[in-house]
Parts: structure tokens; C-alpha cells; sequence
């Protein structure tokens, strides 16, 4: 569904991305995962928009995403759940899931939401609460629903994990993975939290300094004890 | 006591057209986080352009509706021309700007309309209303300039609370890049912004001109009251310049009635710097503190 092709991103002089190829077949989570300061999130911020790569391609459906604009780029069904529970604080739960459709037309958009409230029945209870009187999980919950509600082929989840409790953690992964598998929805997640994430995905990729240094089976890497060590230090 | 209350219900009016400009100033934070010092100079510049329709016209409604779209108009192509190429995160340097363009706006006006101050004819009558058997300090107009200002608020309220294009504003606001990633055209919402804040401010300009006089400087103190009361509510909140306009409407008053209408804005600025002592974040704003 996404392919990712050749990828580079520089800041200024520091190549923080080079020559990166990433397939992400739908109806699966791949997992990007590697150490801090790895090129993860400028990969996540690469594909959606945010930041202009340098060189390299990344198509959805063959239709080219780099070099448009990130509102562009979720029309075309590629929605990012940014690191750190990107939810608009001074907005409603309702008022921050409708943002993230607005553009459609309203019956579709209030179809999605139905689905949005069946996935996080918290969200629904809370829907006229601001949101920054949600707990950081219906926080995370709310942000993946916001991206949901643009109906995306493509989901990009940005270190979901982060600040979470460990039970929480792997709820929501769980979730992610059915949603995967039934939504027949490509996954690409990136996670320092190597064990969780290669818990659900099919497909792992270890991100090094701003290469691919691996990729395999979920449970391959999880098994490769020099890999652990090398990159991913535990 | 009774002068007292006369003095309140004479300072309605003007608290109205002041928190109308203050208003516009908050539409424009709010967005950018800039402070617009143009906003008088380009109410004035459409209360011109208001006075030369009601010459050509005659009909004040028409004039009213020119400005509000001169306005509009004014407000995006200050944004496009100048706003736009100061480099983003360059607060400084935009409001700076905004001064240039506040400058400008009083040049052009000056040769476009020569000959100083003129008169705006008065659309309504100005005259103390006459019930229960004596003269009230409020007018006709008065009532016509606080209704205006409610459909406004009223309108803004349901643009802001109900509407989709209000929901895009409010997001480009709080987290533009949230914003864009959920598909909202953040570009296109900030000028939206201006066109609204321009609109705003002409009427607020069209308003004050039959009770003043109108000229390329005659607005000035009305930046000073408006940007006082933008400031006293927080910057960000559109009740706070409603309530804080208001009120400094019948301070104003108060302070003309019982000593002299030269110590108002004097008055005015000592709120100010009460609050920036007392309540430096405003007395309305979503925001827990600000440094001064």
C-alpha cells in the first residue's frame, strides 16, 4: 500500500534520513523501531508532509505523497498520529474528532464517527469534555480516533507508547493491529519500545542513525539477541 | 446618583465601538499571535472610503456594507503583501510591520482625502432619547451601535461554535500543525482571519465617525483605548474584549463627566498597567501566565 522508496531527509548538514526503503503491505502493522536520534519520527514527519525530503519517493495506491503539503496529504487517505498525544487541549473530544474530517462531506464523516465511538466507547461518553481533561490514554485514544475520522489507508503512528502505562500500552497496540486486520488498514508504526511494538507487527524494520540495518519477521528480530544488543540496547 | 447613571448609559455607545475594534485586534492575535497596529489605520482608511459611498449613494446602509467588504478586502492584501513574506516565528518583526502599514494607510489617506478633518453625516438621530418625562443620555444611534455590535458578537459567536470553517479557525489557532495534518488549509484559514478582523474593524470605524470627525489620525485614540482593552481580557478572548470594551466604555464616561474628557485616556492607561501588574495573562485568557 505505501512504498517507500530511496528516502532521504536532511537538516541542514546532518543526513538525519538516508536512502530508506520501506514496504507497508495494508491490512498489517510494520514497525519501525530503533534508538533515539534513529530517524524515526523524521521519517513519520517526511511521509506526511511536514518535512520536505531531499531525495526518494513514497507512494500510496502508486499515487506520490513526498513533496505535498501535510492537508494534502491526508486526502489522499495517509493520516499521522504525531509523537506525544496530539490532541488540540482547548477542543472538545467531538470537536477534535470532527477536525480530523472535516473536509468530507457530513454523512460520511458522521458515519466514521459512529465507528470511532464502537472502537474508544470512552470517547463517546466524553464527547463534550474538553480534552485536556482526559486521562494520556483516551488522550492516545482520541489522537488515533482524530486520524481515524479522515477514513486513512494509511495510518502512521508516531510513538504511541510514549508515557503510558505498560497495560495501556499494549490495549491500544492491540487495537491498532485488529484495526489493521480488519479495516484491511496499512500500519506503519515506529516505536522505541521494541518489545511491545514487534509484539503486533508482522513486518519489524530496525532504523540505525538514519539507515535500515534490518528487516525481518516480527519475531525474528525479537529473537536476534546481537541485533538487541547492537541497536537496540536491551 | 442619578448623574452617575447618566453617565453609564452615555458611555455605552462608545464602549460598544470600542470593544468592536478591540475585537478585531483579538481575531488577529488569536490566529497569528501578532498584534495589529494597522487595524485603526485601516478602519480609517475604509471609513473613507464608507464617507465617499454615502456622498455618491446617500444611503448610509450602503456605505455600511461597503466598508464591512472593504474591509475584508483591505485586510487581505495587508496579509498577502506584508504579512506574509515576514519570515514565521518573526513576532517582532510583524508587528513591526503592522506599524509600517498603520504609517502608510494614514499617507495615502491623507493625499487620497486632503483637506484634514471632515464631517460623517449622522445616519440617525443622535439626540437624547425623551421618555417618562425627561431626556436620556442615550440616542437613537447609540442603540443602533450597541445593536450592531450584539449581531456581530452573535454572528462570531456562531462562526467560532458551530460552523466548520470556525473549528478550522480554532485549530489553526491552537496547534496549526495538528491543524494541517488533519487536512485543514491553515494558509487560507489566517486570511480568512484577516478579512474577518478588517470587516470588524471598518464597522466599528463607520460607527465612530458620525460622533467624531473623521481624518487620517482621528482614530488614533482609539488604538490606545482598543489595544488597552484587547490586553486587559487576556488577547485571545473574544468575551474579554466584549466585556473589557464595555466597561472601558463607561469608565471613559465616568472619568469625562466628572473631571475632564483629556484625563480618559490617562485613566485608560492606568487600567492598563494595573492589570499588567495584578493580572499580567488577562483577565479572560486560556493561558496561565505571560511575561512582560
Amino acid at each position: 500500500m505505501l512504498t517507500i522508496t530511496e528516502l532521504s531527509v536532511n537538516y541542514g548538514a546532518v543526513q538525519a534520513l538516508s536512502n530508506v526503503s520501506i514496504e507497508v503491505p495494508k491490512g498489517e502493522v510494520t514497525a519501525v523501531i530503533g534508538a533515539n536520534g534513529a530517524g524515526k519520527s523524521t521519517l513519520m514527519r517526511a511521509l506526511s508532509g511536514l518535512v520536505k525530503p531531499g531525495s526518494g519517493t513514497a507512494t500510496v495506491g502508486g499515487v506520490t505523497i513526498t513533496g505535498r503539503k501535510p492537508e494534502d496529504i491526508v486526502r489522499l487517505g495517509v493520516a499521522l498520529v504525531p509523537e506525544g498525544r496530539s490532541t488540540i487541549p482547548e477542543l472538545t473530544v467531538e470537536e477534535n474528532l470532527r477536525l480530523g474530517g472535516l473536509w468530507r462531506d457530513k454523512a460520511a464523516r458522521n458515519a466514521t464517527q459512529v465507528q470511532v465511538f464502537d472502537l474508544f466507547p470512552v470517547l463517546a461518553e466524553r464527547r463534550s469534555m474538553r480534552a485536556d481533561t482526559l486521562s494520556g490514554g483516551e488522550r492516545q485514544q482520541l489522537a488515533i480516533g482524530r486520524a481515524l475520522m479522515s477514513e486513512p489507508r494509511v495510518l502512521l503512528l508516531d510513538e504511541p507508547s510514549l508515557g503510558l502505562a505498560p497495560l495501556i500500552v499494549t490495549q491500544i497496540l492491540e487495537l491498532v493491529s485488529r484495526l489493521a486486520t480488519e479495516s484491511n488498514l496499512a500500519v506503519l508504526l515506529v516505536e522505541q519500545n521494541a518489545v511491545t511494538a514487534l509484539r503486533v507487527a508482522t513486518t519489524g524494520v530496525v532504523l540505525n542513525l538514519g539507515k535500515v540495518v534490518m528487516v525481518g519477521s516480527g519475531s525474528e528480530i525479537a529473537s536476534d539477541e546481537q541485533l538487541r544488543n547492537a541497536y537496540l540496547g536491551y | 446618583m442619578t448623574t452617575f447613571l447618566d453617565y453609564l448609559l452615555g458611555g455605552l455607545g462608545s464602549g460598544a465601538i470600542i470593544a468592536l475594534m478591540a475585537l478585531s485586534l483579538v481575531l488577529i492575535w488569536r490566529s497569528t499571535r501578532v498584534v495589529n497596529f494597522a487595524q485603526v489605520g485601516q478602519a480609517m482608511f475604509t471609513t473613507f472610503i464608507a464617507l465617499s459611498i454615502q456622498t455618491w449613494t446617500g444611503s448610509w446602509f450602503i456605505a455600511l456594507v461597503g466598508a464591512l467588504a472593504a474591509g475584508a478586502l483591505l485586510g487581505v492584501i495587508i496579509q498577502y503583501l506584508v504579512l506574509r513574506p515576514v519570515k514565521r516565528n518573526d513576532t517582532s518583526g510583524a508587528i513591526i510591520a503592522t506599524f509600517g502599514v498603520l504609517i502608510a494607510l494614514q499617507a495615502a489617506a491623507g493625499m487620497i482625502w486632503p483637506g484634514g478633518s471632515q464631517a460623517f453625516p449622522q445616519p440617525f438621530n443622535n439626540a437624547g432619547i425623551e421618555f417618562a418625562g425627561r431626556v436620556w443620555p442615550i440616542s437613537v444611534y447609540d442603540f443602533v451601535v450597541i445593536g450592531i455590535t450584539a449581531l456581530l458578537v452573535l454572528g462570531l459567536t456562531l462562526l467560532f461554535t458551530k460552523t466548520s470553517l470556525g473549528l478550522s479557525m480554532r485549530a489553526a489557532a491552537f496547534n496549526p500543525e495538528v491543524a494541517k495534518l488533519s487536512g485543514v488549509r491553515v494558509s487560507r484559514v489566517l486570511t480568512f482571519g484577516w478579512a474577518l478582523a478588517g470587516s470588524v474593524g471598518a464597522v466599528a470605524g463607520v460607527l465612530v465617525a458620525p460622533v467624531s470627525t473623521i481624518s487620517p489620525n482621528s482614530f488614533d485614540i482609539l488604538l490606545v483605548y482598543a489595544f488597552t482593552v484587547a490586553v486587559i481580557g487576556g488577547l485571545d478572548s473574544l468575551i474579554g474584549a466584549i466585556s473589557i470594551g464595555v466597561f472601558t466604555g463607561l469608565v471613559i464616561s465616568l472619568v469625562s463627566g466628572y473631571s475632564d474628557s483629556g484625563n480618559a485616556p490617562i485613566v485608560a492607561l492606568l487600567l492598563l498597567a494595573l492589570n499588567l501588574i495584578l493580572k499580567p495573562e488577562g483577565v479572560f485568557s486560556h493561558h496561565k501566565a505571560r511575561s512582560v
